[in-house]
């Protein structure tokens, strides 16, 4: 696959909205992109990474997002045009120095995207990244469409440059995720850095900061009137509309959908808005005077909702009469993602039009067909995947030191352990690094009475994001739990980037690999060392530190991902079930191995009333073969 | 087993005796699939079998029992309405050789009993328990004298020897001999008498030797509170002098220790409130102290393959056997049935009906006897 600085301008490509806005920054000359992987935000710094040297830019992997800001305001201090990208979560860890950049001001232009992920499809919550730019008093973007996506990431650059402040780009799952053709541009260089020189000594800080804050203000007012001319704001309809949607992002498509679904192209207008934060106010209200009835459709919070019906509370005598309809009044949920439906139904409703948008016969003929050609699953570990391995080992030691001790999870594909993947052995999941925080609280209670163990799980990348000042308050301040730390090498839920203990960073050049272990140890605490596909070793491992109440401890479970593994080298075994020996259903196994155990490289089959290995799926790792009561599972070299 | 009786499985077994805290930790339920697994004195389920019916609840001391059927199975004759069980006769006994009597507890009978078992081929493989430092008993197989004697000993605390039976009937162990105490011969003849169709290999259990026992102790509580006076590594040999001594001595390299019996019995197993055989009735010779008589053992015979353990082994200069005197007989009587009457007033206080005997409800002809006390 091309990367996308190849991609000719003047080219029509089907480009992943995540690679358009990347591209829209190329065409704007950015030279310095970071970000913390997050989804659905990740492609952005990904695919800057992939084309930095062919573009002749910088692109890093950044330890957290806070760290990923800062290092791109410095390139923006320095005249460099700077790219951030993050979910809705990397905005609350940046949020520290978002809240002291928005005072300061930037140099060359600083966009900040945040792709949101409505119904958490792959997030511990679901929040609405865009109450930041009206709390931050900075202005805000939200593409529509994949064209919008390049369109206005390039725009941003220029936004940000005329205001001198960051520039906030608002995405969802299904613009930064979805794919639709984009016509291209010109990739402009980026430029030389210039010379740091603050031409004032406050030029780059915050303070004194009720000066810099009416400052701040002043620019936003600047940033109203420059959104009253865009071209990202435009009305489709009626001049006088019986019934005025008002959407932004990846609403609009569906507002469009609804529209036509019921036939309304002539009394329903469409205005569609794309500078969300500041309102381009006499635009608005503009449309708002020619209608009596308005409903907003919009991703996750009633933001835009909520700011429409502000703006018309200092406008009322020039609006008229007006009902607002939307997340407020119920016809759309006010959580969860929006689908096409969803809007169909408001849209109806509002209009007082009996139309289901998905007749009920269909539903169960859909229901029915799919039934017949998938099954009901549920989220797990990959075959071979050393967190399964792991929590049968914490499964099994935490019932067998017997006083009740618990897990406090974290962030990554472990996070699925709050599940049957990981046999529900996550008991919090909260944001990156809380597991081991929140143990450090738990830690502190034994003079209370409280007398449970405290496991903390923590990844390898999200020890380096926020775990390491957790642990150190353990340490400080005398906490009692088990730090479990899950070194599989990767980025993984992500997408397997790189972090500092990989030895490799974004760009792909090799770099000096930070020893988890031996960070670990320089804090003075027990630290032990296993490989989680030794079940019996990691198990009595556990045993041992959960009984040690000495203060923190640490055990690192350490093996590589299975999916980095399948990358680099073969399967270290070849499986296999020997059925006269499988046990099965009967009493002395009961399936252990398809039942509890759950790996999908294992299959039952009840023809044969024995376990199978499924060899698709099966990547080799041998663990099955240590479970099995009746040793019916064969591990053979590969 | 008796129609009134369900066989269910683990989850019931869950239920049933683990929750109402009446396991005995005997060990029946373990050693035969992943799921129960003892662990520092208490039987642990790391996952849930969803099995309607299984070995675990079938073979549990606790769960229904027809103590009817099981003598039926076991001696061919049914319960006897008597304080200590079938017995043919009631001896003293002692071991011949100096060698077992100087690591005996009392007489040495039950390691010479196993040991000649051994040595003329009646077993292969002996099921004893040992105590590691530390005073965690576990099951141990042994297949020779020596390996009798590093086990010879009492300690008082529950160990779930069973475990180690069931993995000895799975493995290449042909006739196997089990030292047990009262629950778990009551669980090796729940075994022979299961209407499973998996047998468990139980054709190889030849030989049952049971323990007397009043009580047996967690370990787990108990280890700490004996670790607070007596570093548990240099323990050598505990014991428990028969009344009116109410003491738990305690033998290390240097002098004894001596803690009143009242403290100990605070660890007891609660679920041991809800027995009623002191003798473990179920076996084919059962064996204790004989009070007032040091160096030597009480000696129940009750089977046809108890009796002619017995007669070789004194006919083979492994064993010495003498009448009991009356007084110990009566004591010994006295002593066993007050166990029962107390056992059946702890149960019925705990199902708080004397029309619900818990686990022995299925037994309530066999002892229509001893109920009218309750």
């Amino acid at each position: 696959m091309a990367s996308i600085a190849t991609y000719a301008p003047g080219s029509d490509q089907l480009l992943m909205g995540n690679e358009a806005i990347a591209r829209g920054a190329l065409e704007a000359g950015v030279g310095f992109a970071s970000a913390y992987p997050g989804t659905p935000s990740s492609e952005i710094i990904g695919s800057l990474a992939e084309a930095a040297k062919e573009a002749g830019i910088y692109a890093e992997w950044s330890v957290n997002e806070k760290v990923a800001l800062e290092a791109a305001a410095a390139a923006s201090f320095a005249g460099v045009r700077a790219i951030v990208a993050m979910k809705q979560n990397g905005i609350n860890v940046a949020s520290d120095f978002l809240m002291t950049l928005n005072l300061t001001g930037t140099n060359a232009g600083l966009v900040v995207v945040a792709s949101d992920d409505p119904s958490a499809h792959s997030s511990t919550n679901e929040q609405d990244s865009r109450p930041i730019a009206k709390w931050a008093d900075l202005p805000l973007l939200e593409p529509a469409t994949f064209q919008e996506a390049k369109d206005m990431t390039r725009w941003a650059f220029e936004v940000s440059e005329e205001l001198k402040t960051v520039c906030l780009v608002r995405g969802v799952t299904r613009v930064s995720h979805a794919r639709g053709d984009v016509r291209l541009g010109e990739p402009m260089p980026p430029g030389q850095a210039g010379r740091f020189a603050p031409t004032s000594p406050i030029q780059f800080a915050s303070l004194p900061a009720p000066l810099k804050h009416n400052l701040m203000h002043q620019k936003l007012a600047k940033a109203k009137e420059l959104f009253e001319s865009s071209r990202f704001n435009w009305y489709t309809g009626p001049e006088k509309p019986d019934l005025l949607v008002v959407t932004s992002g990846s609403g609009w498509f569906y507002s469009l959908e609804a529209v036509k679904a019921l036939g309304r192209e002539d009394s329903v207008g469409i205005l569609k808005v794309g500078t969300t934060w500041p309102l381009p106010e006499k635009l608005v209200l503009g449309r708002l005077a020619q209608t009596e009835k308005v409903l907003v459709v919009e991703e996750v919070d009633a933001f835009l909702e909520n700011n429409l019906k502000e703006l018309v509370g200092g406008n009322l005598s020039s609006v008229g009469p007006l009902t607002f309809y939307g997340k407020g009044s119920e016809h759309l949920p006010a959580y969860g993602e929006l689908n096409p439906d969803l809007v169909v139904q408001a849209l109806a409703s509002v209009l007082g039009i009996e139309k289901p948008a998905r007749p009920s016969e269909y539903v169960e003929k859909a229901q029915a067909l799919t039934g017949l050609v998938t099954h009901a699953r549920v989220v797990g570990f990959c075959a071979g995947c050393p967190h399964r391995a792991t929590f049968w080992s914490v499964k099994n030691a935490l019932k067998l030191d017997g006083r009740g001790g618990f897990v406090t999870g974290d962030i990554g594909c472990y996070t699925m352990a709050l599940g049957p993947a990981g046999y529900f052995q996550l008991k919090t999941v909260q944001a990156m690094g809380s597991g081991t925080g929140l143990a450090s609280g738990f830690g502190k209670l034994g003079a209370m009475g409280f007398k449970q163990p405290v496991v903390a799980v923590c990844g390898d990348s999200t020890f380096f994001h926020a775990a390491i000042p957790a642990l150190i308050n353990g340490v400080y301040n005398r906490s009692n739990f088990t730090m479990l730390i899950l070194d599989n090498s990767a980025t993984a839920m992500t997408g397997f980037q790189p972090h500092p203990g990989t030895g490799t960073n974004a760009m792909g050049e090799p770099t000096a690999a930070v020893d988890i272990e031996a960070l670990c140890r320089a804090l003075g605490v027990r630290v032990e060392v296993t490989d989680p596909f030794d079940l019996k070793g990691t198990t009595e491992k556990l045993l041992g530190l959960m009984a040690d109440e000495g203060g923190v401890r640490v055990l690192i479970s350490r093996r590589k991902c299975a999916l980095v593994r399948a990358r680099q080298e073969k399967a270290a075994y070849r499986m296999r079930v020997d059925s006269e020996r499988c046990l099965g259903e009967s009493c002395g196994c009961n399936r252990l191995c398809t039942r509890v155990f759950q790996c999908p490289g294992l299959a039952w089959d009840s023809a044969s009333g024995a376990a199978r290995i499924d060899e698709v799926v099966c990547s080799g790792c041998g663990v099955c073969a240590d479970i099995c009561p009746a040793s019916a599972i064969i591990r053979e070299v590969a | 087993m008796s129609p009134g009786i369900e066989i269910k499985g683990s989850q019931a077994l869950q239920d049933e005796v683990r929750a109402r805290r009446l396991c005995t930790l005997c060990g029946a339920c373990s050693g035969m699939c992943p799921y129960h697994v003892p662990y520092q004195g208490r039987m642990v389920t790391l996952d849930d079998c969803n099995l309607a019916q299984g070995r675990c609840y079938a073979f549990c001391p606790r769960t229904p029992v027809d103590l009817n059927l099981l003598s039926q199975t076991v001696f061919g004759t049914p319960y006897p309405a008597s304080e200590l069980g079938t017995a043919k006769e009631v001896l003293m006994a002692r071991a011949a050789a100096d060698a077992l009597r100087s690591r005996a507890q009392y007489g040495g009978t039950v390691s010479a009993l196993v040991a000649f078992a051994l040595r003329t081929g009646l077993i292969d493989t002996a099921v004893l328990t040992t105590s590691d430092e530390g005073a965690l008993p576990t099951g141990r197989a042994v297949r020779d004298e020596a390996g009798v004697l590093a086990c010879a000993g009492s300690n008082f605390v529950a160990s779930p020897t069973l475990e180690t039976f069931n993995r000895e009937a799975a493995g290449d162990a042909q006739r196997i001999g089990v030292v047990a105490t009262p629950c778990q011969t009551l669980a090796l003849a729940k075994m022979r008498a299961s209407p499973l169709e998996n047998r468990n290999n139980i054709d190889k259990l030849k030989l049952v030797v049971g323990l007397f026992c009043t009580w047996a102790l967690k370990y787990r509580d108990f280890a700490d509170f004996l670790g607070e006076r007596v570093p548990l590594d240099q323990i050598v040999k505990v014991d428990i002098p028969p009344p009116p001594a109410n003491v738990f001595e305690v033998y290390t390299d240097s002098t004894p220790v001596t803690i009143p019996l009242d403290q100990v019995r605070a660890f007891i197993r609660p679920t041991c409130n809800a027995c009623i055989d002191m003798t473990a009735e179920f076996a084919d010779v059962s064996v204790g102290a004989a009070e007032g008589v040091a160096g030597w053992n009480t000696l129940i015979v009750r089977s046809e393959a108890g009796a002619k353990l017995v007669e070789a082994a004194r006919a083979g200069g492994a064993l010495e056997v003498e009448p009991l005197p009356d007084a110990n007989l009566a004591h010994l009587k006295e002593a066993a049935l007050l166990k029962k009457k107390r056992g059946l007033s702890n149960i019925v206080e705990a199902s708080g009906s004397k029309d619900d005997l818990l686990y022995l409800e299925a037994s309530r002809e066999a002892l229509r006897a001893l109920l009218s006390g309750v």
